[in-house]
């Protein structure tokens, strides 16, 4: 049914407006007058409405109605210098908010930092208002009692209470002491609507420094009053909501203003009402009923001595129960802590609310392994690992082909001749454009960047992301340049001491080869004397010792080809390694950072990390 | 007079009517989908509920619903009227967490079957201990319906004690808002305290918009004040429009202090007399009938249209969403193509390769390195059209969607699955290259595996790889070569349109598994058309 699909749809819509309630204050208290004005006129016309909440009670309290006394006038009244001091904790948890709100404003979006913004103004006006005075509102749903409780308190009919529903229209304060006009300035009540209480209400002064607001309904169909109840509760020191035997249960009272403000339970008074309407044992039950409600809205109540909402009953109408409540407000005005408490709780529900932007889900940060990984990931794109390979087999390569017996090197240069050269000397001469892989880059950032922003909050990763990405551009151009200086040097590759040696060897095995086959030649011609064993034991020498020089070579040359290669490979990755750090880990590094003290930040304001 | 004339070819085209309502869907999560899904709801429920057991059976009871806020007294207020306490009343809220049927003996059949409210069960519990039914732990109280029969209502009368409309309990509101649609006479309750409250004005709003009969009751008026309340009322509702409403005031009497008893007869009385009139004279019983039900069938030309628009939208969002994907992947699948064409998988280590190859690398190892550079290409392809999908997803409210959200995180990662596609490709091409190779006489001598190497590097390596075509043509001649080259190509095309695809398709399939069509918003209003014609 519309009614209730409605029902649950309202508490969304609500909220935007509450956010911008705060600030304009002058402008709707021009508005207000002008609606308290038309709804005069209207009473008139309607005509007497003067008699108690529902009529069968009206000649009871004919006594009390006493002539109102006098607007308290702005002029008569000496400023008040003490304005509201917050203590140590509660201090250094605002400019920790204010340092997490000045440290985020690039990185959050203004709709998320607004309910902080927020709170930290109301905290900075309040502030500057006076300390000795609490101000107290009193909501509730139409017809609950709310101002015949005001007007039992105050002592006299300040506030016109009828059965006509809803009856109050626009919020009337009535203040104890002087000096809390700036505060009364800040509700937006016009001076018009303004009391003083009864003299021989307070005889003691009980209630000294309390200002007592008495709401209009936020249940009825009349939906300016609920904008007006709204922004009103968002600026007082603390809260007495009225409820009745017939509505203590309603979904609207709960779902939208009770359970949101779970966390306001030490500023919260509920005061059931018209207890006398229900028989015996009853007011007791519905005492525990409405406890339980509250106990499942997630609001702390007040027993045992523990912080939390002061539940109580009483009938304003019969006097029951009202000495109760005035005495426990009494207490808590004289407390002077309510102010500060309920800053305190606002900034908890704005830190909560923050929460999903802040609180990170396990380790963050870079760690070692993924650092090395982007360090592998563009190695490989530069081709460290391909050009070492290759400078390793063409050196050993080389060292074969020199330390090689001739005769193998004749028949490769003859096999050479045959074929045309190919991916030789000829191509490394030529320098490449985009020698480094777009595509491996992309994605060593990518990966980084994954592996930096996993378990942060979607506004900071994001950040990081933009970071990396930003730090990309550019990355291969740098990096196609890089790899053509830090390739090996030009000019012939480096050779070990005994190299030398070893092609000397080669050669006098050939030598011998020669001159044990010229002698044997000799030894047929008949040049000398005819001796088989010396030349064929050189020849055999040479042929033999060839290639096993050759092979005593390559074993040797294993090494330094090693060596070589792996120099090779270290120069490009290393340069690679330090061109990412530069580009992309250090910005990413930066903004971690930057995470990671709004984090500590939101610790304090939060109250653990102080 | 509205008399209520019924064909059975109306029943047939709400019967219809109805299964297109039924089967209406709205998973997109857009602005005016969960009011869409409620008004559904509703609907379907005020159709099975109420209009067609109506239309079917005229004759059987007039069903009236008590309905209003907590604490208005309802339970009370339908005790007094059948005369003993059929319902819990008591001072704890909510009260009635079941809703009870009263009717005469001889009725029960009308309501013991699944005639009218057909998803809640029926208890048959004549009289239960005092608060034994609202506490039992386990059984969900709100889907059950007590049913009770007395003597001292009259034949063709049902009263339904129903939840409170603004329970704090969600579901008790949704079953008070489907019961009072089941109604032929809405009762709405308020009280002296409430009768300015938000909520029970929606719900009058809501009968004044089906045009249903509605009567209503101020409870609980403090006999003192009782004229000045009443004109109080009485003007809020002329200015609603709701001036013609049967208004009945019932005080506030000490015997009704919070459940203690019944309220004396002649409190109720004027609304008795008026319900029972309505029952038993035929004439206003039919008035009455009919006036709910054409109400309700009017409301229809309202709601159906509203249900269409939105199962429209739902279709609209479906189709951005799809687009979007399309979109990303298409200019994905483009991009990797040109950077295909420039030779971008030839770079960084299969570079290096392909320059040491033949005499530094073999024909393995080039292969590896070009099929692993082919791959990260596609898998950067892949993963930057989901990022920009994501990202045009993000704007879409509809996105938000849990299906669409949370992907399935125990599927295989797309590098494995990229990798999967190119090291076929990979081995189709040297499939491929040792064909070619068998066919050539000389083919003894050549290596299919540096052939296959040539073959890739030529495919993918641009322009730069302009000597392995040569090589490739010095080894298997022009003609093979050419042959060989179209061949791969055709391969290498083949796979990577497959492979993008099915990543395409991958993306879209939760959105298809939601299974949004443009046809129910055309059937909606089919149906409403062909309902129309035969009225």
């Amino acid at each position: 049914m519309t009614a209730a699909t409605d029902q649950d749809h309202e508490p969304g819509a609500t909220e935007p407006a509450e956010g911008e309630d705060g600030v304009p204050e002058a402008s709707g208290a021009g508005a207000e007058e002008e609606a308290a004005q038309t709804e005069e006129g209207r009473e008139e016309d309607d005509g007497v409405w003067d008699d108690g909440l529902i009529a069968r009670r009206m000649n009871d309290t004919a006594e009390e109605q006493q002539p109102v006394s006098a607007v308290e006038s702005r002029a008569s009244v000496p400023q008040t210098p003490t304005t509201l001091a917050f203590d140590g904790p509660l201090r250094s948890r605002l400019d920790a908010l204010r340092e997490l709100v000045g440290l985020s404003r690039t990185r959050l979006d203004s709709r998320t930092l607004a309910e902080a913004g927020r709170v930290l103004d109301e905290a900075a006006a309040r502030r500057r208002l006076s300390g000795q005075h609490t101000v107290v509102a009193i909501a509730g749903a139409t017809g609950s009692g709310k101002s015949q409780l005001f007007n039992a308190l105050a002592g006299l009919t300040i506030s016109e209470t009828g059965v006509r529903r809803p009856t109050t229209s626009a919020p009337i304060a009535c203040s104890w002491s002087d000096g809390a006009a700036p505060l009364i300035d800040r509700l937006g009540i016009p001076p018009r609507l303004r009391r003083r209480p009864a003299q021989h209400a307070d005889p003691d002064g009980q209630l000294r420094g309390l200002v007592l607001v008495d709401l209009p309904d936020h249940d009825s169909a009349a939906v300016q009053h609920r904008e007006q109840v709204d922004r009103v509760l968002a600026l007082v020191d603390a809260v007495v909501w009225v409820v009745d035997p017939e509505k203590y249960a309603d979904a609207v009272l709960h779902e939208r203003y009770l359970r949101p403000m779970a966390g306001h339970a030490e500023i919260m008074f509920v005061v059931l009402n018209q207890v006398d309407r229900l028989p015996g044992e009853a007011a007791e039950q519905v005492l525990d009923d409405l406890r339980r409600l509250l106990d499942e809205d997630g609001i702390a109540l007040g027993e045992y001595g523990e912080p939390g909402a002061t539940v109580l009953a009483l009938s304003a109408l019969t006097g029951d129960g009202v000495g109760e409540l005035r005495e426990s407000l009494g207490q808590f005005v004289a407390e002077r802590g309510a102010a500060a408490r309920r800053i305190s709780a606002d900034v908890d529900a704005a830190g909560w609310e923050l929460r999903p932007v802040y609180a990170s889900s396990g380790r963050t940060g870079l760690s070692e392994a993924a650092r090395e990984e982007f360090a592998d990931r563009l190695a490989d794109a530069v081709g460290a690992t391909a050009a070492g390979e290759a400078a390793e087999r063409a050196w050993l390569r080389n060292a074969n082909r020199a330390c090689g017996t001739p005769w193998l090197r004749l028949w490769r240069w003859y096999q050479d001749r045959l074929e045309p050269p190919t991916g030789r000397l000829p191509l490394r001469a030529q320098a490449d454009e985009e020698a480094t892989a777009r595509q491996r880059v992309e994605q060593a950032v990518r990966t980084v960047a994954e592996r930096a922003c996993a378990g942060l909050p979607a506004p900071w990763a994001q950040a990081v992301r933009e970071a990396a990405v930003r730090g990309s551009q550019g990355l291969p151009e740098a990096l196609d340049e890089l790899a053509a200086r830090a390739g090996l040097p030009p000019g012939r590759p480096p050779r070990p001491g005994w190299w030398p040696a070893a092609v000397l060897v080669q050669a006098s095995m050939t030598l011998l080869q020669v001159v044990g086959g010229l002698w044997l030649v000799a030894q047929i011609v008949g040049v000398m004397s005819p001796n088989l064993g010396v030349p064929v034991l050189l020849m055999v020498a040479g042929i033999v010792g060839g290639p096993l020089v050759e092979w005593g070579c390559r074993m040797a040359a294993r090494g330094p080809a090693r060596r070589y290669g792996m120099d090779a490979e270290r120069r490009l990755r290393e340069a690679a390694a330090g061109c990412g750090r530069a580009r992309v880990l250090d910005p990413v590094a930066a903004e971690l950072l930057r995470y990671r003290e709004v984090r500590e930040q939101y610790g304090k304001v939060m109250g653990v990390g102080a | 007079m509205v008399t209520l004339d019924v064909r059975p070819q109306l029943i047939d085209a709400l019967s219809a009517l109805r299964d297109r309502v039924a089967a209406a869907r709205f998973p997109l999560p857009l602005a005016g989908a969960p009011r869409a899904r409620a008004n559904r709801d509703e609907l379907l429920a005020q159709l099975d509920d109420y209009l067609v057991p109506r239309l079917k059976d005229p004759e059987a009871p007039l069903l009236a619903v008590v309905g209003g806020s907590t604490g208005a007294g309802k339970s009370t207020l339908v005790n007094s009227l059948v005369g003993r306490r059929v319902s819990e009343a008591g001072v704890l809220r909510p009260t009635t967490r079941t809703p009870v049927l009263v009717c005469h003996p001889e009725d029960h059949h009308w309501f013991s079957g699944m005639r009218v409210l057909p998803d809640l069960t029926r208890v048959w519990v004549p009289q239960q201990e005092p608060g034994d039914d609202m506490l039992l732990p386990g059984e969900d109280p709100a889907r059950v319906l007590r049913v009770e029969t007395t003597e001292s209502l009259p034949r063709g009368l049902a009263l339904l004690d129903a939840p409170d409309i603004d329970s704090l309990v969600a579901d008790n509101r949704v079953l008070a808002a489907e019961l009072i649609c089941a109604a032929d006479i809405w009762i709405m309750v308020t009280t002296a305290a409430r009768y300015a409250d938000a909520v029970p004005w929606h719900l009058l709003r809501t009968a004044k918009e089906y045009d249903v009969t509605l009567v209503t009751v101020l409870d609980r008026v403090p006999h003192q004040v009782v004229s000045e309340v009443s004109r109080q009322y009485g003007a809020l509702l002329t200015k609603a429009g709701l001036g013609h409403v049967p208004r009945f005031t019932v005080p506030e009497l000490p015997e009704s202090a919070w459940g203690g008893g019944l309220l004396p007869a002649t409190a109720v009385a004027p609304l008795r007399t008026w319900l029972v009139h309505q029952a038993q004279d035929s004439a206003a019983r039919h008035q009455v009938m009919a006036r709910t039900a054409y109400g309700v069938l009017d409301s229809l030309k309202s709601r159906m249209p509203e249900l269409a628009s939105a199962a429209a939208a739902q279709y609209a969002a479906a189709t951005r969403l799809t687009a979007a994907v399309e979109a990303a992947y298409d200019s994905e699948h483009a991009r990797v193509r040109s950077r295909l064409q420039s030779g971008a998988v030839l770079a960084g280590d299969a570079l290096k390769r392909w320059r040491a190859f033949p005499l530094d690398c073999t024909a393995g190892e080039l292969l590896d390195a070009l099929s692993e550079s082919l791959t990260t290409l596609l898998v950067c392809a892949v993963t930057a059209a989901d990022d920009r999908v994501d990202e045009s997803w993000r704007r879409e409210p509809a996105a938000a969607a849990p299906t669409l959200r949370d992907r399935d995180p125990t599927a295989e990662s797309v590098e494995h699955r990229i990798g999967l596609a190119v090291r076929r490709w990979r081995r189709e091409l040297e499939e491929c290259a040792e064909d070619e190779v068998r066919e050539l006489d000389k083919g003894a001598t050549l290596d299919p595996e540096a052939v296959a190497a040539l073959v890739a590097t030529a495919l993918l390596g641009g322009r730069r790889a302009r000597a392995a075509g040569e090589r490739l043509a010095g080894r298997l001649g022009a003609h093979g070569a050419l042959r060989l080259r179209d061949r791969g190509g055709r391969l290498l095309t083949e796979h990577l349109d497959r492979a993008v695809h099915a990543e395409r398709e991958r993306r879209l399939a939760p959105l298809d598994a939601l299974d949004v069509h443009p046809e129910p918003q055309a059937e909606l209003i089919a149906a409403l058309s062909v309902l129309q014609k035969e009225r």
